[in-house]
């Protein structure tokens, strides 16, 4: 994004590739909870986490899927 | 580079499929919509993000209930609008107007889609150089790409930019 290091994470996989991120985790995660359950801090931290390590490599990567849901 | 390849045929699809049929009968039907593709990637260098400054971009419908318009979230057209408000918000503060996800989620826990606190901590303990002053906030319902080219990611890039942000993390919705 016009030299800003940008990096994603979708709960529909489908939808996101056609886009052609340059960094992008996916989840199985419902649709309005895109970084885990409610409460769930662990989980959302560790999609965040995930996320974010993705800066650190040069675009494009192909995304990363989580096992999250 | 170009956001979306092919821009003009993917234009042409929608002003005369799925926005033609909507201005003719008042349905939205989503057979008739041509999903945005692209086949090339963006290219970029890799970022120590411990050094970096970050920005949160989110697509929830976020805005301050108090101090700002909410989000035309029941247009059928969309609404390309941005709001931004500062990311040491506290939630108490925020309402979301946007009708295409449920809200018994967010509603409970804001952070499963505003992580506000979540990157707050990761700051504290080192894991982010720094966070940008505010928040870019977005309704994500959009369907239509070339306003999404030609007004919110322009005001997207220069707000990022003016807060001199070196990298972003985008949640959708």
């Amino acid at each position: 994004m016009e030299g800003i290091a940008s990096t994603l994470t979708s709960w529909n996989a489908g939808i996101t590739r056609l886009t052609g991120p340059p960094r992008a985790t996916f989840t199985k995660l419902p649709r309005g909870s895109t970084l885990g359950q409610p409460h769930d801090k662990g989980q959302q931290r560790r999609v965040v986490r995930k996320t974010l390590g993705l800066l650190r490599e040069e675009a494009p990567l192909e995304p990363i899927r989580l096992d999250e849901s | 580079m170009d956001v979306l390849e092919d821009r003009d045929r993917w234009n042409a699809e929608y002003r005369h499929g799925w926005l033609a049929h909507f201005q003719q009968t008042g349905e939205l039907d989503w057979d008739r919509y041509h999903r945005p593709t692209n086949k090339e990637v963006p290219a970029g260098p890799g970022l120590d993000l411990r050094a970096a400054r970050l920005v949160l971009i989110s697509t929830a419908g976020g805005y301050l209930k108090e101090h700002q318009e909410p989000f035309e979230a029941a247009h059928p057209l969309g609404d390309y609008s941005l709001r931004i408000f500062p990311t040491s918000t506290t939630f108490d503060q925020i309402a979301f107007a946007h009708e295409h996800y449920d809200h018994r989620a967010v509603n409970e826990d804001p952070e499963v889609l505003l992580p506000l606190r979540h990157l707050e901590q990761m700051h504290a303990e080192g894991e982010i150089g720094c966070l940008s002053d505010a928040v870019i906030s977005l309704m994500g319902y959009q369907p239509d790409v070339t306003r999404v080219l030609d007004e919110t990611i322009p005001a997207v890039i220069s707000t990022a930019s003016d807060m001199h942000a070196d990298a972003a993390l985008l949640v959708p919705s």
